[in-house]
């Protein structure tokens, strides 16, 4: 099972400006979060316009703490409220799946639509998805993403919780296209997906993970973005870069949030 | 009447959220949903609870609510017969 | 390498395990309550409460008290060991978990900020700590056995039914040798205040394709499949999971295309990657929540795939009210047993068909019947549409 990323966008890279470039319907930008609308403006950067999301065969999304801003909002104003006079935008933009609907939306694009939220494994089951339809032939054009919104009560509780003793807070988008064929803009290969029972030490996931003495390792580099449940999304961004500018191989590892570790492997195309 | 209309104006642009639009960009009389303003059935429902939130009025079902949001016009119509 | 189903496990307002489930549904008994009695919430509203506590709960899933779970998982741990139980499941060979869910832990989470709005050092962790769906799943594989691949899949109403889907590639791939796939959704005044807030609540018992429909009764449970691949298992499997197809209406964050489009597409992707004609199909069990716009669309999708022979359909959301995440796993087990045992379930509360389409679900449950492919529908917010064939 291989596959072939032709486009790769962080968030860091939108300017505020280029929201309304990017989400050109007024009505629909208007009930989005801060979240949403970074979210939503990376992935149609990664296709290049609205007018690419047509042509895409598959939208995977993943996050792990979804839209808080909005969940947070509709739980405060129907606790305050007395469960009465509730504005029904925030529920609504509050499910996980509301960045996929939305991409699928602005390119009226029927197309397979699927989001995982499963904390730190999210954006690598997403991964293997694509991996899996471009393997049995089921999806050629896929847009794979995941995005994680940090707000002042999640950074609370998470302070509470002691996480923020040995590590810092972040938040996040990072959107990827995927093609089955190698083709001119071809990136990088994924090459190798794995889920490891139990951690592994930097030498053993290069013995067990690395084709070659050339390979570079990223170990734990989700801490560079700081601590969200789709960090991991933003070390494979960083992966597919040191390809781009010549390495070889990069194994990505990542561990954390109390979940088992993820790994993957990115070659430069041949 | 032209105080209303003024009024329903500036919760209609706050309540949904209508960014880069001023009271002066809506027409009173032109249609808000499809055409017009280009509304949706979720601001119709916000829609509603402006009509519960500021001026007391319980519409039952989204259904009743059709000919009554037609326009800004009709919407400052329907809440001068029946506010509270 | 062909995908069956080898286990099933239920639990609805209709009750714990699949035979209350059945028991109830021949006996035409639905489980929608007048309003909530466990769920804390002022509102006054039908919804399909299984009526056993939190507390309860964990007494009969045999899990200490202090362990503090969410509803949701509790719902999720004891319908999915009834599925692994039924497939004999062997501890040896790679067991994986793909469930999902839309509430999460919001059970206690709903709880908990109530006391954190006032004092954000207020509000006991513990009601937060599984607050994420990956927690739910987490538990669950925990409590359940699970010792390879597990994800957690949240698309709204269609969550299930694609779990479903995304087990099945995982046993056609060799990922792992059985996958326990589904959803679990608990009550919560967040989700049933939600829906309120959108006016698509029935202040009575939901009326799934009948004219007269006035919207959908929230309800609660979890409903999982065992897969395995068809080389691997005991011959007498339930059914084989013969299609799937997982499409976007495109047209509307909530509310669906008048003509069903997504839903069009999604039974036809299904039926075609079951090589079968419309034909083929014996009974449907409609996603049929009860709202005007779902049932309408839905019909217009029949009508649209199927022409003159619709086959007999019903929704069963009139006994269990609409699951949420759980909806596409409980109805898909209700679908395998459909054509294992050939009962065919009655729709609920119908009296007088939706004039443009005239369709009329069936209103008597039977068994015993010849049910050689059964139809399963799953449509939710975001415009996902999913539907799953089984086969005998």
């Amino acid at each position: 099972m291989k596959c072939y990323i032709d486009s790769v966008v962080v968030d860091s890279r939108i300017q505020a400006d280029d929201i309304r470039e990017l989400i050109p319907d007024a009505l629909l930008r208007r009930r989005m979060s801060r979240l949403l609308r970074t979210a939503v403006a990376t992935a149609v950067s990664c296709v290049g316009g609205v007018e690419n999301i047509a042509s895409l065969d598959a939208i995977i999304t993943a996050t792990g703490w979804g839209c808080l801003t909005d969940s947070e909002r509709f739980l405060r104003n129907m606790i305050s409220e007395d469960e009465q006079l509730l504005n029904p935008t925030p529920f609504i933009q509050s499910t996980f799946n509301t960045v996929g609907g939305i991409i699928a939306l602005m390119g009226k694009n029927h197309c397979y639509n699927m989001t995982y939220v499963n904390r730190s494994h999210s954006f690598e089951d997403a991964l293997l998805d694509s991996m899996i339809r471009v393997a049995d032939g089921s999806s050629r054009n896929l847009l794979v993403g995941a995005f994680d919104e940090q707000t002042q009560s999640q950074y609370r509780i998470m302070e509470r919780m002691g996480v923020f003793r040995s590590q810092s807070p972040g938040e996040g988008s990072v959107f990827v296209r995927i093609l089955s064929e190698k083709s001119q803009s071809s990136l990088a290969q994924l090459v190798r997906l794995d889920f490891p029972g139990n951690s592994l030490n930097e030498t053993e996931v290069l013995e067990r993970y690395a084709t070659s003495s050339a390979s570079l390792l990223l170990f734990n580099s989700y801490r560079d973005k700081g601590l969200f449940p789709t960090a991991s999304a933003h070390s494979f961004a960083r992966a597919v870069e040191l390809i781009r500018r010549g390495e070889s191989e990069v194994v990505v590892y990542n561990e954390y949030l109390g979940a088992t570790p993820t790994v993957s492997v990115v070659q430069c195309v041949g | 009447m032209e105080q209303l209309i003024g009024e329903l104006k500036e919760h209609l642009i706050e309540e949904l959220n209508l960014e880069e639009i001023t009271p002066e960009d809506i027409d009173s009389e032109a249609p808000l949903f499809r055409d017009g303003l280009g509304l949706d059935s979720i601001d119709a429902l916000e829609i509603i609870l402006i009509l519960e939130k500021y001026y007391g009025i319980k519409l039952s079902n989204s259904a009743e609510a059709k000919p009554i949001f037609y326009s800004v016009k009709t919407l400052a119509e329907y809440i001068m017969k029946n506010r509270k | 390498m062909g995908v069956v189903v080898t286990g099933v496990g239920i639990v609805s307002a209709l009750g714990v395990g699949v035979q209350s489930n059945i028991v109830s549904m021949r006996e035409g008994r639905s489980g929608i309550s007048a309003h909530p009695s466990i769920l804390k919430t002022g509102n006054i509203l039908p919804v399909g409460e299984l009526r056993m506590t939190n507390d309860e709960l964990h007494r009969l899933a045999d899990i200490p008290l202090h362990k503090h779970l969410s509803r949701t998982a509790l719902l999720g741990i004891i319908a999915a060991r009834e599925a692994l139980a039924d497939a004999k499941a062997e501890p040896s060979k790679r067991i994986g978990l793909v469930s999902s869910t839309s509430v999460g832990g919001m059970d206690l989470t709903e709880g908990f900020f109530r006391e954190f709005m006032k004092d954000d050092s207020a509000g006991r962790l513990r009601d937060v700590r599984m607050h994420d769906c990956g927690a739910i799943t987490s538990a669950m594989a925990h409590y359940c056995g699970i010792n390879a691949y597990t994800t957690t899949i949240s698309t709204a109403c269609s969550s299930a039914a694609n779990a479903v889907m995304f087990g099945a590639k995982l046993i056609e791939h060799d990922v792992v040798d059985y996958v326990v796939a589904g959803g679990s959704d608990a009550l919560s005044a967040f989700t049933l205040n939600g829906f309120k807030s959108l006016m698509i609540l029935d202040r009575q018992a939901c009326r799934p394709f009948d004219r007269s429909r006035a919207g959908l009764n929230l309800g609660e449970g979890a409903g999982y499949l065992v897969l395995q691949g068809d080389k691997n298992s005991a011959p007498n499997y339930y059914c084989r999971l013969a299609g799937y197809a997982n499409r976007n209406d495109a047209h509307h964050q909530t509310a669906t295309s008048a003509g069903g489009e997504g839903a069009y597409l999604a039974m036809a992707e299904a039926l075609k990657l079951a090589n079968l004609s419309p034909r083929a199909v014996s009974y449907i069990n409609a996603h049929g929540t009860g709202t005007q716009n779902n049932d309408s669309a839905e019909s217009a999708a029949f009508i649209r795939l199927f022409g003159e022979n619709i086959p007999a359909f019903s929704s069963t959301k009139g006994f269990t009210g609409h699951t949420l995440a759980a909806a596409g796993g409980i109805e898909a087990a209700y679908s395998v047993l459909s054509v294992a045992k050939g009962f065919l379930y009655p729709n609920l509360n119908f009296s007088h068909p939706i004039e443009e389409f005239g369709l009329i679900p069936n209103s008597e449950f039977s068994e015993g019947k010849d049910i050689d492919c059964v139809l399963s529908n799953s449509f939710g917010f975001g415009g996902n549409c999913s539907s799953l064939v089984f086969v005998r």
